[in-house]
């Protein structure tokens, strides 16, 4: 299955960023211009919502990484809600279940 | 190419020859997720597992398959470079309690004992994949070829069941 991916901005402070599907060595790239423009955003708040995630691998990981990094520099809180099965239990085994703040 | 070898009554050995790159991992995904229900006494019949049973299963699913995702994703792009012109054989021999999954390929070779496990306390953006394949499986094993061969096993069996 392709990722999906959209953006929910109906609050000033907060920006949902909402992925499905596969974030993978093959999809990761798709994703890097949305990340952009949700860093330009610059809101208080981004929450990666991760419900309809069926698979993730190290790169999906990655990119993920790579935006809690950028948040964290622009000043940016940012946390993973939602995931479950395969990705959850990937977030976990890597420790950044508690980075991400995920529940 | 898909065939059954039913030589061995209680082993069948499901054999996939397919292109190695990245665009074909789903379907390999598919197939290998199939082989993982055939684990279990009662492959043939879900309904019959209990909610502990169907746990189990969907751990053991998630583990085979973030691990075998690793390693395609390390041939693709390692042995293969990304060319895309590369192929892979996969040999799915699931049995009443482990799946064993050996890949051929033959792309460049690889040092699976150089690769060190990832700081994950700084966050990395690279160098996971064999650890999480390392961590999924009980055991992970490579033979530099040609053809390499790489080796999956994983049991099905509750955290800490011997």
């Amino acid at each position: 299955m392709a990722l999906t991916f959209s953006t929910i901005d109906d609050d000033e402070n907060e920006l949902v960023l909402k992925l499905g599907g596969q974030l993978d060595a093959l999809s990761a790239s798709e994703l890097l211009p949305t990340i952009d423009k949700v860093i330009a955003e610059k809101r208080k708040r981004i929450v990666v919502e991760l419900t309809d995630l069926e698979l993730i691998d190290s790169s999906g990981v990655a990119a993920i990484v790579a935006l809690y990094k950028r948040s964290r520099a622009i000043g940016t809180k940012l946390k993973v809600v939602g995931a479950r099965d395969q990705p959850l239990a990937i977030f976990k085994l890597l420790r950044m279940d508690k980075v991400f703040n995920m529940a | 190419m898909l065939w059954y070898d039913a030589g061995v009554a209680e082993q069948t050995t499901i054999v996939l020859s397919m292109p190695a790159g990245l665009r074909y991992r789903d379907l390999a995904v598919r197939c290998v997720t199939s082989a993982c229900h055939l684990v279990g006494q009662d492959a043939d019949d879900v309904t019959n597992r209990d909610a502990s049973q169907l746990e189990l299963q969907r751990t053991f699913d998630a583990a085979f398959i973030s691990a075998f995702s690793e390693i395609f994703n390390n041939i693709a792009i390692h042995a293969y470079e990304r060319s895309g012109d590369g192929g892979l054989k996969l040999e799915l021999t699931p049995a009443k309690d482990h799946l064993v999954l050996e890949i051929s390929d033959n792309g460049k070779t690889f040092d699976l004992s150089s690769v060190p496990a990832p700081e994950l306390e700084s966050l990395p953006e690279g160098g996971m994949g064999i650890h999480i394949a390392r961590a999924c499986l009980d055991e992970l094993e490579y033979t530099p070829g040609p053809p390499n061969r790489w080796r999956l096993t994983k049991y099905l069996r509750a955290e800490g069941e011997e």
